[in-house]
């Protein structure tokens, strides 16, 4: 019902811009979801790799930025950050990543947390280098 | 009695520039408020003040629009004290996308595009535009562009309620003696410059 009177308040070419921004949109979403999942984290400040850690084990980390500590932990395969010294704390709210190519990204803490690598990929021989 | 005979054409220009601030005090306060709500982050916003773009877009041509949009976006960044900053340059670039989209859009297909078309370009700008500053000026990352699709979907939901709220208020505003059709658009409006 409300539906259809949102229908008639469209012109035609309102209708095909929602058809059409809307399929874009959920074709770029199966896209992205259909990355394959990462394998290692690696945490870069200032463009300087200074962590790495698989995913498949879980774990705990303190992040040393210029604002101070940020705490982060790997669970199930997958990224989040628990806390940060940061005002906004955008990091904590951007969620969870486990997908090759996501990020969390704590600007005014200067870090960048990424995931690389596919989940099988023979390069793994350590399983954790720490700077 | 007095009475002062005043051109039309001066009070018609009167009329549209206290109407657009009008509209633009009204965009701040909704920009304002907007910014109050909680929002998982800063990119995923809801856009209420551009339903005010939209209302100027459509009566008052594309540089009315233009007026409402950059005047909202630093009225509103010098009210939240932000401006200048990370999230200031953000706006500002979704802002200007979206506007060039909508008024481009516009002036392509004049009235077979309605207020919720036009919305839901300017919600698609906004996205862009934003992810496009961050881009460039925070993280020169590929990665960043995994964010895009979840942005689109929820700019686009947020585009759509704001184009059927803009369209409500069109049709509430047209009804009224000061915007009935012919004394508002065809001043200063870039859509019919024949007027003058």
């Amino acid at each position: 019902m409300a539906l259809k009177a949102l229908w008639r308040r469209m012109t035609p070419l309102d209708r095909m811009l929602l058809c059409g921004l809307l399929g874009f949109a959920l074709l770029l979403c199966v896209l992205v979801f259909r990355l394959p999942g990462g394998s290692r984290l690696v945490v870069e400040r200032d463009d300087r790799i200074i962590y790495r850690a698989p995913l498949d084990r879980d774990r705990r980390m303190r992040l040393a930025g210029p604002l101070g500590e940020t705490l982060a932990v790997i669970e199930n395969g997958t990224v989040r950050v628990l806390a940060s010294p940061c005002r906004h704390k955008v990091c904590i709210g951007m969620g969870r990543i486990s997908r090759s190519g996501e990020w969390l990204a704590c600007v005014p803490n200067h870090l960048l947390l990424r995931i690389e690598g596919g989940r099988s990929s023979a390069e793994d021989g350590y399983d954790l280098i720490s700077r | 009695m007095t009475s002062s005979v005043v051109d039309p054409r001066e009070l018609a220009r009167c009329r549209r520039q206290i109407f657009l601030s009008l509209f633009i005090a009204l965009a701040v306060a909704l920009n304002t408020l907007e910014f109050m709500l909680p929002s998982p982050a800063p990119w995923f916003r809801l856009g209420f003040a551009n339903i005010l773009t939209l209302v100027a877009l459509y009566l008052f041509g594309g540089r009315a629009a233009w007026t409402v949009a950059l005047a909202r976006i630093l009225v509103g960044a010098l009210l939240l004290g932000r401006l200048f900053s990370p999230g200031f340059f953000l706006s500002f670039g979704g802002g200007i996308l979206a506007t060039a989209m909508m008024t481009g859009a516009r002036r392509l297909a004049g009235e077979r595009l309605g207020p919720i078309g036009a919305s839901l370009l300017g919600a698609a700008g906004h996205a862009t535009g934003q992810l496009l500053v961050a881009w460039l000026l925070l993280v020169r990352h590929a990665g960043l562009w995994t964010l895009y699709p979840p942005l689109l979907l929820f700019a686009l939901g947020a585009g759509l309620l704001n184009g059927i709220v803009a369209d409500v208020l069109l049709g509430t505003l047209r009804r009224h003696p000061a915007f009935a059709r012919g004394t508002t658009d065809q001043v200063g409006g870039d859509v019919s410059p024949s007027g003058e």
